[in-house]
């Protein structure tokens, strides 16, 4: 057993003991001891969950509120909890559920609104631009560049090939996790890995290839 | 090993057997090492710069999350948590309706009582007398001119100064004299003439 798996396994120990006490502490009416219970669960799938969000809705505030939603609602229903299903298992379905809703939302709302232009940097909001310490300016643009071509081969993906993308690559979710996560057959959850990395390979290499050609008119002409 | 196993073990792996191999590995369901990546180093080197490709894409996309969420971000959104899960645990409150310590002191005066009631009572005599006065007038004989037109089925009477009153001598000269000039009128207006009433004329 590797470090990280005994973690894993140890951090699911401290989950499912903590979903419990807060479950009991519900029950008994100590709504205070069970929310101060419930922060340390918030804390250590925060991070992970606000990751997840913000790969499915690509936009920063929206998945703050759909992290925030997931955390509440769970909160509420930790009632029908199981122990049987590791509590990040659980929860990340409520959260990805939660992600899909307003994809869904999105989409009908984008059939009618105009949606507003991002600023030239790519940021919503003044307030999202952070004093860069780190890469110079040049890297941060190459690297936007990437991370745009990504976004925008993963949105070509269909949902379930993205989802057990993200799930299995990003969050390192094992099959029988995706499996978990997504209602999907563990068989099933390899083809669409595979599937899903052949195309964005050839998404990515198209994309590649048609900037190169650009490139190359550039120079001829 | 048979010659089919060494001939697939010699020939190099294609992309799609790179990637399953790669989600195998990923997955945990497969072996970690295939026996022909031990052996040739071009396809080791394809699988390890596919292995690295796909580790950018991993590092880039959380390195694009984690920009978006920074402690602080993650901190302000622990605390919205919270205070949300606060405030659905709270019981509603009822706002109670704002009620006065001492009563206001009354601004009105008896005097101001006494005429308002004096009003509303003159309004009601008023009306009352007025009602009154419409009733007796309704209830009194009529005259006889006006019961005697309404019962008898005879023209009614005219009176003198009458519109329809025949014409005296002097104007019946004013109407000979005005029938001579008409007389006198082009033959085309004769025509029209003789559409026209008389003011003399009976009946008409």
């Amino acid at each position: 057993m590797t470090g990280a798996q005994a973690a894993g396994l140890h951090g699911r120990e401290a989950d499912s003991a903590a979903a419990s006490a807060v479950k009991a502490m519900q029950a008994d009416g100590r709504h205070a001891d069970a929310r101060e219970r419930y922060a340390e669960l918030v804390g250590r799938h925060q991070r992970r969950a606000s990751r997840i969000a913000f790969h499915y809705l690509r936009d920063g505030a929206e998945a703050d509120e759909a992290v925030q939603d997931a955390f509440i609602k769970a909160y509420q229903h930790l009632a029908s909890f199981r122990e049987e299903l590791p509590f990040e298992v659980w929860f990340t379905r409520i959260l990805i559920n939660g992600c899909l809703d307003r994809i869904k939302a999105r989409t009908r709302r984008e059939k009618w609104v105009a949606p507003m232009p991002d600023g030239p940097t790519g940021e919503r909001d003044f307030g999202e631009r952070v004093a860069g310490v780190g890469p110079s300016p040049e890297d941060q643009l190459l690297a936007r560049e990437r991370r745009q071509k990504l976004a925008r081969a993963l949105s070509r993906l269909p949902e379930r090939q993205r989802s057990v993308f993200m799930l299995s690559h990003y969050e390192g979710c094992t099959s029988r996790e995706v499996s978990a996560l997504t209602g999907l057959n563990e068989s099933t959850v390899r083809v669409h890995l595979f599937r899903a990395i052949r195309k964005l390979r050839t998404l990515l290499g198209e994309d590649g290839a048609a900037e190169t050609n650009v490139e190359k008119r550039r120079v001829t002409h | 090993m048979s010659l089919i196993d060494r001939l697939r073990l010699s020939a190099h792996l294609d992309e799609a057997a790179l990637v399953s191999l790669w989600t195998d590995t990923a997955l945990g369901t497969g072996p970690a090492a295939h026996p022909h990546l031990e052996r040739c180093t071009p396809c080791r080197n394809r699988f390890a710069e596919l292995s690295s490709w796909l580790d950018t894409v991993r590092a880039d996309a959380v390195a694009e999350a984690d920009e978006h969420f920074p402690a602080e971000r993650l901190a302000a959104q622990s605390a919205q948590i919270f205070r949300r899960l606060e405030a659905t645990e709270r019981p509603a409150r009822v706002i109670a309706f704002p009620t006065f310590t001492q009563p206001l002191p009354s601004r009105s005066s008896h005097a101001s009582r006494w005429i308002a009631a004096s009003l509303a009572a003159g309004l009601i005599l008023g009306v009352g007398f007025g009602q009154f006065l419409d009733l007796r007038h309704s209830l009194a004989p009529r005259p006889a001119a006006t019961a005697a037109r309404l019962t008898s089925d005879a023209p009614p009477v005219q009176s003198a100064g009458s519109p329809f009153q025949k014409p005296d001598g002097r104007e019946d000269l004013f109407l000979r004299e005005l029938d001579a000039s008409i007389s006198r009128a082009p033959a085309e207006l004769r025509a029209l003439d003789a559409f026209t009433p008389r003011a003399g004329d009976p009946g008409k």
